[in-house]
């Protein structure tokens, strides 16, 4: 017979402990550690949290489901584009697309396809080969010769890993490999190598999880360090923080943001290193209509971007 | 003499090598026409499956609903 488990004298108003109940601290089995996260997604909750997708102009997009699995998209976008430069000054481009999109979502397949006016096509396809391997393709396809992207990827999820291997166009073999060390803890590594160019990098990444915290690290031979910590407050809200060292260009950023997910709406926000100040509000004004809103501002780069739209259907 | 002998000598060895080399080269030849191909394939057919695969999958949707805005 078990001694009561708090002192005699709560034992009385306290309903007693079952005799199977197991203790808080749990023996670990180490043969029946939970598989991890995937090996690009081990940053997930801070990239939720701290980057949401900021646009600068008018955005709609119209999602019209025609059975469970099966559903067409038309996508609208009047505004500008930053397109990267090498110098200080941003470039923005002032574009005007439509976007139409197929997707057809079954637990074993998945193919969404986006096309574009300008004939650039984005097509993603996973396909569940087997119970533990996948086969993901990712493409970007243009007109334009040499100027397509295409990555082939097999994962493999075993009982407590992953293991992908992944295939590119210009010759880009990479593979990576991450497993559950402690319940908490996953570690991983992963190697690539880029044929036309020769260059080849090796990186190491891991991710310490808990309910109500995850904090990642990643070191690569490029000469990144990146680390990403998200502390969950409460349901609703969540902070997350985030710094990236890169030796090569000796640049240091780090940001900081919050992410409150409340009924109505989920606004994320975000203060950077550079001086950048960022927020995204999406407000769901109807069943299966959402107002966007986002804006982010740069004042040593002289760069507002202010941007709303509407998103109509899941 | 001699020297014509090793040029003969050199001759059949020089033609087996092209045969090799120009095997490859007809391999990877047929290889960059099949990826060209492949990737025109896929950039006009990739959305024509999609609608295919997801017209085909229970329950069947209706052509009008394809094409009407609602």
């Amino acid at each position: 017979m078990a001694p009561p488990p708090y002192g005699a004298g709560l034992a009385g108003i306290l309903p007693p402990k079952p005799d199977g109940e197991e203790k808080k601290e749990e023996k670990v089995d180490y043969l029946n550690l939970p598989c991890p996260l995937p090996f690009e997604e081990i940053q997930r909750e801070a990239l939720m949290s701290l980057k949401p997708e900021l646009f600068e102009g008018l955005r709609f997009d119209f999602t019209k489901g025609l059975n469970q699995k099966f559903s067409l998209s038309h996508s609208v976008f009047m505004g500008s584009l930053e397109v990267p430069s090498q110098s200080t000054e941003t470039i923005k481009v002032p574009t005007a697309h439509y976007e139409f999109g197929a997707n057809f979502l079954d637990p074993k397949l998945m193919l969404v396809g986006r096309v574009m006016t300008d004939g650039r096509l984005n097509a993603r396809v996973k396909c569940d080969l087997t119970d533990n391997l996948t086969l993901k393709i990712n493409a970007q396809l243009t007109h334009e010769p040499h100027y397509s992207q295409g990555m082939f990827n097999f994962d493999y999820k075993g009982t407590d890993y992953r293991a992908q291997f992944q295939i590119g166009n210009n010759a880009f073999y990479g593979a990576n490999y991450i497993q559950s060390v402690t319940p908490n803890l996953s570690m991983g590594t992963e190697i690539f190598w880029l044929g036309h160019q020769r260059k080849s990098g090796i990186g190491f990444a891991s991710r310490y999880n808990t309910d109500k915290m995850v904090g990642t690290l990643q070191v690569a031979s490029t000469g990144i360090i990146a680390l990403s910590y998200v502390q969950k407050v409460s349901e609703k809200v969540s902070l997350a923080s985030d710094f990236m060292y890169n030796q090569m260009s000796r640049e240091v950023t780090s940001s900081f943001g919050y992410d409150y997910m409340l009924r109505q709406c989920r606004l994320r926000g975000k203060i950077d290193s550079n001086g950048v100040v960022a927020a995204f509000l999406e407000e769901r004004l109807n069943m299966g209509v959402n107002f966007l809103l986002s804006a982010e501002i740069d004042h040593s780069k002289k760069n507002y971007k202010f941007g709303f739209g509407m998103t109509v259907g899941e | 003499m001699a020297s014509a002998a090793a040029e003969k000598g050199k001759g059949p060895a020089d033609a087996e090598e092209t045969a090799a080399a120009s095997a490859a080269r007809l391999a990877r030849e047929w290889t960059t026409w099949a990826m060209k191909n492949a990737k025109v394939v896929a950039h006009y057919g990739f959305i024509p499956l999609v609608i295919l695969v997801g017209m085909n999958s229970e329950p069947k949707p209706r052509l009008a609903q394809l094409l009407s805005p609602i």
